[in-house]
């Protein structure tokens, strides 16, 4: 019964946000009548509340184990903590659509009732998000219905949840990721509303200023998130994997990142608003070809959803529709925005101009390296992987050419060129310096990669440029814009790590019997096997090793383990990890030989914790921008 | 220059979606190519441990998988595979431009469906079979190659191309 009212709720949202619609669409060449907003604003309000009431509702249906709806039975199980029960919802497609659609209205919701009741933008705004929401709402409600019974007789007992989604990060790595993406649907809205009124006198960029910063907070957060989690839970051994899904994730990031630096001179003076815009609408149009490509399953992805044609192809069509109407818009009126006004050479302006271009770039090459195996499968027939190589060689002359504009960049002034003399300055002495510590690098590490040191060198190049800035204010009381360092900081110390991590780590494959000692190497002077056991834990078996570790005069002792699961006769991977400052010992036990021995591999990754470290600076130095008195 | 650019940012997104709305709506049907049957190429590799492969390991019925530790689509075929190497179908890896640490580790890591992985770093025996990727799969039959599936191994794509020929050669053995 609960399930029929749930069900019933949202088919009432989708019939409100339809009556908004359409009630606009008729009456809008009347005059315009202030209660037409008003009506509209409270159907939409409703609507919106009724979304998340059966949201709950369905929460509701998680957790009291009703296995009568399809989707709850075949995910979910009596057995699962509470916890997992109400994370299970978002663990596959449906479910986890919905989420994506309750974020949409929870965004929707605030931003418009945040704005004034005079505002020009409010109708047009509202009647975006309307469509938006509705066009997910259908294709939840047609395509991928949450609320479907199984009929006539209920599931006895749930099918259970994968083992390698029972974790605590999916409670937060899902939801933090939706979150963001779905933040973006506001500058999507509202720059559409603004491009379709015409009136290009009115002041947009404030108004939506903090709400992309939070969007951008959070999909930094939950990409961040994913990362830690693919490391340290599900034992995949890496970070980052330019797998097509992390790929479609990063590519609304960096178009997100490259819209707050250029929101900053739009709206500071008045330069460069064509290209806000244009990325304002690309965010969003970029999140829905994410979600196109992930729930299509149109790649072959290890995090894809089941394959289904029909829904890729509403998915599609929608989003392309509603992208397509935007981006035509905009189109159409370039010519009326084009500014008088010139950046000048040298200027702050021109320097963020430079970033679009260089993000713009980046964007482009991970859309080529996810598009084109699909491009030669449809030509030859032939499916290939795309995999690191590409983007390594892609990537570091990118991050090069961003370093040094950084690096020139953190003098710049607005509207002003900068002298020759603070250039060279801001050029030479980080130049020297941080050639000094790649040859002391080198030196004491003896690797050489020429992409890894591409990389050193640029990581170094920020942060160096950024003492300087830093020990200039501590002296000589010289302004410096704490959130704007804090955040690229971050960004140099990320290209530092990940490649000082690329060239120092290493993997030794190891073959032990319990009671065996061996020396790996100089480092690991001693990898000794002290004992196995097999235990019984609630819905698994568990098989677990003794290890300890001599690591560089430090003793370490590690418990990797496999888990073989009752249910799906799933079995996974426990990885042990001791992380210190500098580097991690990971640990995964494989299978047992037919002598009785079993294998090991055993990895030591470095710079490991710097990766999220620089993450977290970056999130901060956004805080600090959003919530610094006088902004802009 | 400004028509131009209005131009590509209408046109650049409606020829991305025809794209992918052609690519979405190809039909899965797999192609029967017309095969012609030729012998395993002649070849001399080690297995990932190290030691030779004999030749007459490769008699009976073999499924001969390419596969990479860096080839994501491999890691999605992988369980289909394993359930088959439980169903008793005996399967030779053919690990392909890879090193064999990371070779190694990425069977630990997923488990190994195969009896035993022929090492080929620079791809020799790869080209010899026309590999053009990984994965890719050949059915051999007493050192005969029979059949080819290009790309990821899924359940309809076995029971359509391979089974009928191996239930046929297993009545002609």
């Amino acid at each position: 019964m609960i399930g029929e009212i749930s069900h019933f709720l949202s088919l009432s949202a989708v019939l409100l946000l339809g009556l908004v619609l359409i009630f606009n669409l008729f009456f809008s060449f009347d005059k315009f009548h202030p209660n037409q907003l008003m009506l509209s604003m409270r159907l939409f309000n409703q609507a919106c509340w009724l979304v998340f009431i059966s949201f709950g509702m369905y929460v509701y249906l998680a957790i009291s184990d009703d296995f009568s709806i399809a989707y709850i039975a075949s995910h979910s199980n009596s057995q699962l903590p509470i916890f997992y029960k109400v994370t299970s919802i978002w663990s596959a497609h449906e479910g986890s659509m919905f989420l994506w659609i309750v974020f949409l209205s929870a965004w929707s919701i605030f931003f418009i009732n945040s704005l004034d009741k005079n505002h020009p933008l409010k109708k047009l705004t509202l009647l975006m998000l309307s469509l938006i929401i509705l066009g997910f709402l259908l294709f939840l409600l047609l395509t991928s219905n949450p609320f479907e019974r199984i009929l006539p007789f209920g599931a006895i007992e749930g099918a259970d949840i994968n083992p390698i989604l029972q974790d605590p990060a999916l409670a937060i790595h899902p939801p933090m990721l939706y979150l963001g993406y779905v933040g973006f649907v506001i500058s999507f809205s509202f720059i559409s509303a603004y491009l379709l009124n015409g009136n290009f006198e009115l002041q947009w960029e404030q108004d939506i200023k903090n709400w992309s910063f939070v969007a951008w907070i959070f999909l930094t957060i939950g990409i961040a998130l994913g990362s830690w989690w693919a490391y340290y839970e599900l034992g995949w051994g890496g970070y980052w994997f330019w797998d097509p899904v992390e790929n479609v994730a990063l590519m609304p990031w960096l178009a997100a990142t490259a819209f707050m630096h250029s929101l900053f001179a739009s709206s500071r003076s008045n330069v460069l608003k064509t290209w806000t815009m244009f990325l304002g609408i690309l965010i969003f149009t970029l999140s829905l070809f994410g979600a196109f490509i992930v729930r299509s399953g149109i790649i072959d992805s290890v995090h894809s959803f089941a394959n289904d044609p029909e829904r890729g192809l509403y998915l599609l069509s929608f989003s392309g529709l509603i992208s397509l109407f935007s981006l035509s818009i905009f189109a159409y009126r370039l010519p009326d925005l084009n500014s008088s006004k010139l950046v000048v050479t040298g200027s702050k302006e021109s320097f963020l101009s430079m970033n679009n271009i260089l993000m713009i770039t980046s964007i482009f090459s991970i859309f080529l390296g996810v598009t084109y195996p699909l491009i030669i499968e449809s030509i030859s027939g032939e499916k290939i992987s795309i995999g690191p190589p590409y983007y390594n060689t892609i990537f570091s002359p990118l991050i090069l050419i961003a370093a040094v504009f950084i690096m020139i960049s953190v003098d710049a002034l607005w509207q002003r060129s900068m002298s020759l003399r603070s250039l060279f300055f801001n050029v030479a002495a980080p130049t020297l310096l941080s050639l000094l510590s790649l040859y002391l690098i080198w030196m004491t590490t003896g690797v050489f990669s020429i992409l890894a040191y591409v990389g050193i060198f640029s990581g170094l190049l920020i942060l160096v440029s950024y003492l300087f800035r830093i020990v200039n204010n501590f002296f000589n009381k010289k302004y410096i814009n704490k959130g704007s360092a804090v955040a690229h900081i971050g960004l140099g110390l990320l290209f530092f790590a990940v490649s000082m991590n690329s060239i120092l780590s290493y993997e030794k494959n190891l073959n032990l019997a319990p009671g065996q000692s061996i020396m790996v190497n100089e480092s690991v002077q001693e990898f000794s096997f002290k004992d196995i056991q097999v235990l019984k834990a609630s819905n698994h078996d568990v098989i677990s090793a003794e290890i300890a570790l001599l690591h560089d005069e430090r003793e370490i002792s590690l418990n990797p383990q496999k888990r073989k699961y009752a249910t799906r006769g799933q079995i996974t991977s426990e990885s042990d990890i001791h992380a210190s400052l500098l580097k991690d010992t990971y640990l995964t036990i494989g299978d047992q030989l037919e002598n009785g021995s079993w294998t090991f591999s055993l990895k030591i990754n470095y710079f490991i914790k710097w990766i999220w470290f620089s993450a977290a600076l970056m999130v901060f130095g956004m805080l600090l921008t959003i919530f610094k008195k006088k902004v802009l | 220059m400004n028509k131009l650019l209005r131009f590509l940012i209408v046109i650049f997104p409606i020829l991305i979606l025809v794209f992918f709305a052609k690519v979405l709506l190809i039909d899965e049907e797999i192609k029967f190519s017309n095969f012609e049957k030729k012998n395993f190429p002649v070849f001399q590799l080690n297995d990932l441990q190290g030691n030779q492969v004999k030749t007459e390991s490769l008699d009976g019925i073999k499924l001969v998988n390419v596969w990479a530790s860096w080839c994501i689509t491999c890691l999605v075929e992988h369980p289909f595979l394993t359930k088959l190497s439980n169903n008793g179908i005996e399967i030779i890896g053919l690990n392909y431009k890879d090193t064999d640490a990371k070779a190694n580790a990425w069977l630990q890591k997923h488990g190994n469906p195969y009896l035993f992985s022929m090492y080929d770093p620079r791809g020799d025996l790869a080209f010899d079979l026309g590999v053009t990727g990984a994965p890719e799969s050949f059915l051999l039959v007493n050192n005969m190659v029979v059949g080819h599936i290009q790309g990821e191994m899924s359940q309809s794509k076995w029971e359509t191309i391979f089974l009928p020929l191996i239930q046929k050669a297993r009545q002609d053995l």
